[in-house]
């Protein structure tokens, strides 16, 4: 059997155990490992295993990651969702609809310091989800507003699937951080617009709130002034070559944890429970990481990325037809299966075949490029049935709403998503316009 | 004492086993918390001393190598007691209840297995590190010493899948 027959019976394999509900993590280091067993033999395999497992956690690039971690779990401490809530209410509060923009606003602003989609929702879903009930907003769309919302936490950076990616594609951490900014943004208005359309067309979704006066408005600013603080200083300071990335959530942790505990009251207890999440959220991705390292190395051993990227290029496709397709097919797996498994998995494959493609740009804008479509594609899978994890958490707050009508009221914004990744394909500008415009693209 | 108050003394003791691993593994991921956090204050002062004072941390990025591995590996048999790693269960969740806990008996001997062989492993990297003297660049910390966590955190990892296995198997719960 030839390594790549190999390859592709054996990611089979990995799809069947994980369908059996084995740890992704575990199911990638059995599978990786009966693969490297057999291209390389049982010797090279335990001799690999006796070192790489900890030269993996002990890389310096791969320690921002428990860093920022850890910062999201200070910053859902630190009781600034009501603040960013309130914030966007005061301004926009009165319009029909007003208050599921002001959790996709304070959702956007929260995603600024915190790269976890899960979190983000959850956090916003405890501030935002009480006031929409109280103003009798329909279940589909208070569910369906969080749950899109919490999206933004990992496509607005700092964002740990953009790490792995820059990780895996040898790009740099800053540059796609910036690159992500506009689509960030994009995605938030996206979003506010799809709740004005929805309640156009459903008025008693979404009833309006109570202008708010405008020195109190003005004061709601000031509530997002650290917020702001902290993300300038991180995203600007990794970009502009101040600090690592690493050192970045360093110092994005700490900012973020002297906040905790000055404006959020975060105590000794508090302080363990946030040390508890960050071990809970970090060693699941370690553990991914470890295992798809070794399925990666296996892979690498069977040629089957080099081979691909070949039988593409060779095969006369128009390269916006193959990107489509790779979009595509993420959009499918990703309602399968958790993103970061799946860029682990995919993109050593698809990122050779997609810069060996003629896009009529540069090998470093393609791939920044792609990795922000990407980014937003596999997000996607966070809203769709039958693994919205999104959903699901927004549902944990509010049991009382049926989980269909969840689904349901996530329409809307799956409508923005699709608007917005064709926007970013036909205009690659957006992604990149800032960085030529800083003037870091060669 | 009859055969049934043995079993009942046998799982009282088991839980109270299970209970002590459960308490472990909570213990290991708020220290490797506590040792990411001072990776986080370390790794300011460098900054701010590097910016200021012009004198940085010495082998700053080996202090964050180092911590944040030790963290991740005493990370891990927490994550695994509050079963915290992805899996896909659309399949797990449409069988009977006794199919389903037959199959998460299989996923966890399956990944007690994998932590064992890993924990077997890495003591012998470890010892291989510690009879050549490795040490990192800068500051000469000797490598191995990162073993003395990494080895007990998957050891503690396996029993983690074990005990779990356990519960699955007699339905109780710590």
């Amino acid at each position: 059997m030839s390594g790549v027959t190999l390859a592709l019976v054996l990611f089979g394999a990995l799809l069947a155990l994980i369908a059996l509900a084995m740890p992704i993590g575990v199911a990638m280091l059995l599978v990786g490992g009966f693969g490297y067993i057999m291209l390389s033999g049982v010797g090279p395999l335990l001799h690999h295993l006796s070192s790489a497992p900890y030269a993996q956690a002990a890389t310096y690039s791969l320690s921002v990651i428990p860093l920022f971690i850890l910062m999201g779990q200070f910053a859902t401490h630190a009781g600034l969702s009501a603040g960013l809530f309130n914030a966007a209410n005061a301004w926009l509060g009165h319009r029909r609809g007003g208050i599921a923009m002001s959790a996709i606003g304070a959702c956007a602003g929260f995603g600024a310091i915190c790269g976890s989609s899960m979190a983000t929702a959850a956090t916003m879903a405890h501030v935002s989800l009480p006031e929409m009930r109280r103003f009798k907003y329909s279940g589909a769309l208070a569910s369906g507003v969080l749950a899109a919302g919490g999206t933004l936490g990992i496509l607005i950076p700092p964002s740990v699937i953009l790490v792995i990616y820059a990780l895996l594609t040898e790009q740099s951490i800053g540059k796609l951080f910036i690159a992500a900014v506009v689509p960030g943004m994009l995605a938030a208005v996206g979003y506010m617009l799809a709740v004005a359309v929805y309640v156009r067309l459903y008025p008693e979704a979404g009833p309006a709130g109570p202008r708010a006066p405008f020195a109190s408005r003005l004061r709601s600013l000031l509530e997002m002034g650290p917020v702001i603080g902290i993300f300038a200083l991180v995203i600007g300071g990794i970009y502009a070559g101040w600090f690592t990335p690493t050192e970045g959530a360093a110092i994005g942790a700490a900012g973020t944890g002297i906040l905790a505990v000055l404006h959020g009251g975060l105590r000794w207890g508090g302080f363990v429970e946030c040390l508890k999440g960050t071990a809970k959220l970090t060693a699941m991705i370690f553990l991914i990481l470890i295992g798809a390292d070794l399925y990666n190395s296996f892979l690498a051993l069977s040629q089957l990325p080099m081979t691909a990227a070949r039988v593409i290029g060779d095969s006369g496709l128009p390269p916006m037809a193959v990107l489509a397709i790779i979009l595509l097919f993420y959009l499918v797996m990703g309602c399968l299966m958790d993103s970061l498994s799946m860029i682990l998995l995919t993109v050593p494959i698809f990122h050779p075949v997609i810069v060996g493609l003629d896009f009529g740009m540069s090998a470093e804008e393609v791939s920044l490029w792609f990795g922000i479509l990407v980014l937003i594609v596999v997000e996607v899978g966070l809203i769709t049935p039958p693994l919205g994890m999104n959903v699901f958490v927004i549902n944990s707050f509010a049991p009382d709403i049926p989980i269909t009508q969840a689904f349901r009221g996530v329409v809307p914004f799956l409508a923005a998503d699709a608007v917005r990744v064709v926007l970013l394909v036909a205009f690659p500008s957006l992604t990149l316009g800032v960085l030529a415009w800083m003037g870091s693209l060669p | 004492m009859t055969t049934t108050g043995k079993t009942r003394q046998g799982g009282a003791l088991a839980l109270t086993a299970g209970r002590l691993v459960a308490a472990a593994a909570t213990a290991l991921a708020v220290a490797g918390g506590l040792v990411l956090t001072s990776v986080m204050l370390v790794t300011c002062a460098s900054v701010i001393g590097r910016a200021f004072f012009n004198s940085p941390i010495l082998g700053d990025f080996e202090l964050v190598e180092a911590g944040c591995a030790i963290a991740v590996f005493a990370f891990l048999p927490y994550c695994q007691l509050k079963g915290g790693h992805i899996t896909v269960d659309i399949v797990s969740d449409a069988l009977g209840s006794r199919k389903r806990r037959v199959l998460a008996m299989l996923n966890e001997a399956v990944f007690a297995a994998v932590a064992g062989l890993l924990a077997w492993r890495a003591m012998l990297g470890g010892i291989d590190l510690w009879r050549y003297g490795e040490t990192s660049m800068m500051l000469q910390i000797p490598i191995w010493w990162m073993f003395l966590v990494v080895v007990p955190a998957l050891a503690l990892l396996c029993v983690v899948c074990l005990l779990r296995l356990y519960l699955v198997k007699t339905g109780e719960h710590l």
